[in-house]
């Protein structure tokens, strides 16, 4: 019995220890404690307690705090370890806001690694400092952002044009007067947020004629009508984020809204990314990834090579530099858009939602390169990628010379049904009319040919198809398919193309080719393949035009 | 109460009540007053509803550490211990898909000392499916499970299955990865009855193995209904069953006379060491009678003077010893290791490996084979075999004693070596040169499930407990020859389950030898 007595003793005080271990652990061992333990405040030793930052709007309960007391409500003064320095200066203020909203991480959390989301199986770590600026993804959206060549232009115009002289953009220019006047003129770091004075020019003009400063004659001088409209570009991308507004104009450049959607616009061939940026990096296959298992390095990774990160995939491979590749995942991290209360939707988002502004800017340019460059190429040459159908070269001069604007048009609202080319005038996530003219003007003056007069009418071919199914056999299945199905060159047999395609324009296809392709004029004399007569060709042509349906 | 009536000091008594309050709350709790007599000791334990299930008094024999080792009780020890873990779990569980997943997010980082709960819950679990397990083989080697407590037995068999029941049905609550394909493999292996309908070709008439999958699940997937299932499982059914079977277990210990002991207990414990609490100091001071003619054999009938102390408080001291000990086991284990949580369970990325929980790895190894034979056959076999024990087995000899019976501890330790050593040759050999599927790609699956390692390790265990059966001319022999086996059996199939199989169940000396991608 007495060998009992001493187990339970023995083991009462021994479960005792472990219990008064577990609490100690829980209540005295805790990080945050210790920090504010040593933390002083202007009154002197901080109250050590659970701190955090609640706002049921945004749904945050922020535990951050605990630790970086400094950017709780009214504790600015708190001095003592390094983790206590005060957030830099930022419109948000993080005693209102929180943390998570615009860091990620997991804000219930309260110790280092579990609440910056560092831990295994966390699906929503903070974001890496260099990728801060993902973080006004959660609310904000840059409106008008121009694809990447024209925002450098602009970009560089407002330095060329010494407008630092006087006006300060995020923290840079605006030099202060020796004689305390302050800057000369306004920070204009949001002025794309809070709207500007678009008479601005006028104005300054005026200006100078009345008050002759010295500031003003050495740094202002009249600004021609185009550098003007590249100021106004600048401007309106001024949102107090560069960094972001640099990544979307690449994401702008690259094309992805061909086939990705965001906030409902661009094509349905690929995921939505309009939460790309809350992936679950638990959920991403990372077995062909080389580098960390962060979802930054994944998207990086993809970027680069889409065929072998995703098995199957059907994103082409865009061949894009490091930075851009860079810039592409700083973008797609910032999309991370929540479901906000109405009091905390900010102007450019709801300018977006009610008033159908657009995230990019409508020039040609930057529509191109927001829609049609992940396919048919940054510069529309078209696109050959591993595994995937070779994408049209759609700024031909050849192209351009013999179609029709109407044709284009046509094409773009349409797409070619059955191949990966979407109707853009006939999606509501699409693009609007006035959009796609201008993506037409882009075109062509990307090649800068104009259409050939044609005074033809659209059929007028009257040859015999018979002859003309033998000769595509021999001469053309080969590429475009015994069926005209389409193979290594494109699908003939496709309705929107047989419906917009004038005889002229298949004849002079054929006959003269398309420069920088495979496809070599059939009249051009050749010693490698069979050239064919003009007669043959127009056979040819009736042979494809059995392929139409006819209209009822 | 008319004023007149009222009595001069009523003020008085009423302050009286209240000051003795207190004492009458302790009197009228514990009826029989301080247990300092072997008679209100004796109505300390049936005056109580939480003890009564405990006789008066206890053999020495029993109290021995060496006679259960005090595993039956640690069983319990933690599976109370996980009832209330378990309740104080379910107070931010939330039983749906990724709120599941959230919730034990919660409980893990948020909820204060949640995650030392559901440490301590889930150590608990697996410290009472290995005491139950412990405690099944020490009631075979002490020959315990004999007249007249083969009944018992069996009912510690279906505690044994509601103990794995319970610990498995938990296994998908956290809905992570983890959880997600180990019911999934779990759900298959339900199913595996089908391997043998799909030879024969009647799947489409009579599909045992996709009912039951059905009826596991309630879907084709491990879904929100399979969720919603294993959650009432887990936190209703199964615990009420195994309380009422533990209820059972516990009355029959009473009424099967006491725990088992060898025939000349009272001769080898010797007379009691001198300050034990006398034995039977008090003579009875009222005389009880029977009601009614009761059959069979009572704990008093024909029995010696007993050699027995009061249960109180001599088997208390030792059961509560167990039970802190238990405790104390859990807690260094939650400290010392966080149970695990991996991401949010997604059914398009498959774990690989996909492993079930640790007790059921020595299935998944037999399964890799044959998924019938492993998931259905031989568990059916073992339960049966298991049952059928005490039945066949009616012999006397060694009753209450280790390794008791003819043949004894130098039987046992031939057929450890046996167990292994055959266990671990067909591994090897499966491992080293494949199975007939390897040989022969065309072969019908019915010849693979009736030939495959789980039927042939059981053949060589049933040939050699036969052989035991006719050399020792008992069945107590070829039954802990046989035992033995399968116990050797299951822990080189669990091992080589936990440690040495990896991605497509390939064998691996370590996990660093996993491929990368």
């Amino acid at each position: 019995m007495s060998k009992n007595k001493y187990l339970l003793l023995l083991s009462s005080l021994g479960a005792l220890a472990l219990l008064i271990a577990a609490a100690v652990n829980e209540h005295f061992m805790k990080e945050w404690r210790r920090i504010q333990n040593v933390a002083v405040s202007d009154e002197g030793p901080v109250e050590v307690r659970l701190r955090q930052v609640i706002n049921p709007g945004l749904k945050v309960t922020d535990r951050c705090v605990s630790c970086h007391v400094t950017m709780g409500a009214g504790e600015g003064s708190v001095r003592g370890a390094k983790v206590l320095a005060p957030h830099k200066a930022v419109s948000h203020d993080p005693a209102e806001y929180g943390c998570t909203v615009c860091h990620g991480g997991q804000g219930l959390a309260t110790d280092k690694a579990e609440s910056h989301g560092d831990v295994h199986f966390w699906p929503e770590p903070m974001l890496p400092s260099h990728y801060s600026y993902a973080g006004c993804g959660t609310c904000h959206a840059p409106l008008r952002v121009p694809q990447r060549e024209s925002y450098q232009r602009a970009v560089s115009a407002f330095e060329r044009l010494d407008c630092y002289a006087c006006h300060r953009v995020e923290g840079r220019g605006g030099t202060i007067r020796p004689d305390g006047g302050g800057m000369e003129g306004p920070d204009l770091s949001k002025a794309g947020l809070a709207g500007y004075d678009r008479e601005w020019y006028p104005k300054h003009v005026e200006k100078m004629q009345k008050e002759p400063l010295k500031a003003w004659k050495m740094s202002f001088s009249a600004v021609n009508d185009e550098d003007r409209q590249l100021l106004d570009v600048f401007l309106s991308t001024c949102v107090g984020a560069s960094r972001l507004v640099e990544a979307k104009a690449m994401f702008n450049t690259a094309g992805c809204l061909g086939c990705h959607k965001v906030s409902g616009v661009g094509g349905d061939s690929g995921p939505d990314l309009s939460r790309a940026g809350y992936k679950d990096p638990g959920l991403a296959d990372f077995s062909h990834v080389s580098g960390p298992a962060t979802l930054a390095n994944w998207q990086a990774e993809h970027l680069r090579s889409p065929l072998s990160i995703v098995l199957g995939s059907q994103m082409p491979s865009l061949g894009l530099s490091d930075r851009d590749i860079e810039q592409l995942v700083l973008y797609t991290l910032s999309l991370r858009r929540r479901d906000l209360p109405i009091s905390y939707v900010p102007k450019d988002r709801m300018r977006a939602l009610r008033f159908g502004e657009r995230e990019f800017s409508t020039d040609g340019a930057t529509v191109y390169g927001t829609f049609c460059a992940g396919c048919h190429g940054l510069a529309g040459s078209g696109l050959r990628s591993a595994g995937l159908a070779s994408f049209p070269s759609i700024a031909n001069p050849d192209l351009l010379e013999r179609v029709s604007d109407e044709f284009l048009k046509n094409t773009i609202q349409h797409g070619r049904p059955g191949r990966r080319m979407p109707a853009w005038g006939d999606m509501a996530s699409g693009l609007r009319p006035e959009e796609i003219l201008s993506v037409i003007d882009y075109l062509r003056s990307l090649s800068g040919v104009k259409q050939k007069p044609d005074r033809t009418p659209p059929r007028w071919v009257k040859a015999d198809s018979a002859s003309g199914r033998a000769l595509f056999a021999s001469t053309c299945a080969g590429c475009h398919g015994a069926q005209g199905e389409g193979g290594e060159a494109p699908a003939l047999n496709n309705q929107v193309l047989l419906a917009s395609a004038t005889d002229t324009y298949l004849i002079e296809t054929i006959g003269r080719g398309r420069r920088g392709t495979v496809m070599q004029g059939f009249l051009d004399p050749s010693p490698a393949r069979r050239t064919l007569a003009g007669a043959e060709i127009e056979s040819v042509v009736a042979f494809i035009r059995t392929w139409e349906k006819k209209q009822p | 109460m008319t004023p007149a009536e009222k009595p001069p000091d009523g003020l008085r008594e009423f302050a009286d009540n209240l000051k003795a309050a207190p004492r009458h709350i302790y009197e009228t709790a514990f009826r029989s007053g301080t247990p300092a007599t072997d008679r209100t000791r004796s109505t300390f334990i049936f005056g109580n509803v939480f003890l009564h299930l405990h006789s008066v008094r206890v053999h020495r024999w029993t109290l021995r550490w060496s006679t259960t080792m005090g595993l039956g009780i640690m069983t319990t020890s933690a599976f109370l211990i996980t009832l209330i873990t378990g309740v104080m779990l379910m107070f931010y569980y939330k039983p749906f898909p990724e709120a599941a997943y959230d919730s034990m997010k919660d409980i893990h980082f948020v909820v204060p000392t949640g995650r030392f709960i559901r440490n301590i819950h889930r150590w608990a679990a697996n410290v009472m499916v290995v005491a139950v397990i412990l405690h099944m083989t020490r009631a075979f080697f002490t020959a315990s499970y004999r007249k007249p407590r083969e009944y018992n037995w069996l009912i510690g068999l279906g505690l044994l299955v509601v103990t794995l029941g319970l610990s498995f049905t938990g296994y998908l609550l956290p809905w992570d990865q983890l959880a997600y394909w180990a019911i999934t493999i779990g759900a298959n292996i339900a199913q595996s009855p089908r391997e043998v309908t799909d030879a024969i070709g009647i799947t489409q008439w009579f599909d045992p193995g996709g009912i039951q999958k059905l009826l596991l699940l309630g879907s084709d997937v491990v879904g929100p209904e399979a969720l919603i299932r294993f959650y009432l499982l887990h936190v209703m059914l199964l615990p009420l069953a195994l309380g009422a079977l533990m209820g059972v277990h516990f009355w029959r210990i009473r009424k099967d006379g006491g725990l088992a002991r060898p025939s000349d207990a009272d001769a080898r414990l010797g007379p009691p060491p001198a300050g034990t609490y006398p034995v039977f100091t008090e003579a009875p001071q009222r005389t009880y009678q029977l009601a009614a003619v009761v059959k069979g054999r009572t704990p008093a009938v024909n029995n010696g003077p007993e050699n027995t102390v009061p249960s109180m408080p001599h088997l208390f001291y030792a059961e509560l010893g167990v039970f802190m000990l238990t405790v104390l086991i859990c807690l260094a284990l939650a400290l010392i290791s966080d149970a695990p949580l991996k991401e949010l369970a997604n059914p398009s990325v498959p774990e690989n490996p996909a492993k079930a929980p640790w007790y059921f790895l020595g299935l998944q190894e037999l399964v890799s084979f044959s998924a019938f034979m492993g998931g259905i056959g031989v568990p059916a076999i073992v339960l049966l075999g298991l049952g059928l024990i005490p039945y066949l087995d009616r012999e006397k000899e060694g009753t209450g004693q280790w390794f008791g019976g003819p043949g004894g501890w130098p039987l046992v330790r031939r057929s450890i070596l046996l167990g292994l050593g055959s266990t671990l040759l067909v591994e090897t050999l499966v491992i080293r040169f494949g199975w007939l599927r390897e040989w022969f790609p065309h072969i019908p699956q019915l010849i693979i499930t009736a030939i495959n390692p789980a039927t042939i390790l059981t053949t060589i265990y049933a040939l050699y407990s036969l052989w035991l059966i006719r050399r020792h001319h008992s069945t107590r022999a070829g039954a802990m020859g046989l035992f033995t086996c399968f116990l050797c059996g299951f822990l080189v199939l669990t091992i080589i389950g936990t440690y040495f199989r990896g991605p497509n169940w390939v064998f691996y000396w370590s996990p660093g030898d996993w491929p990368k991608h």
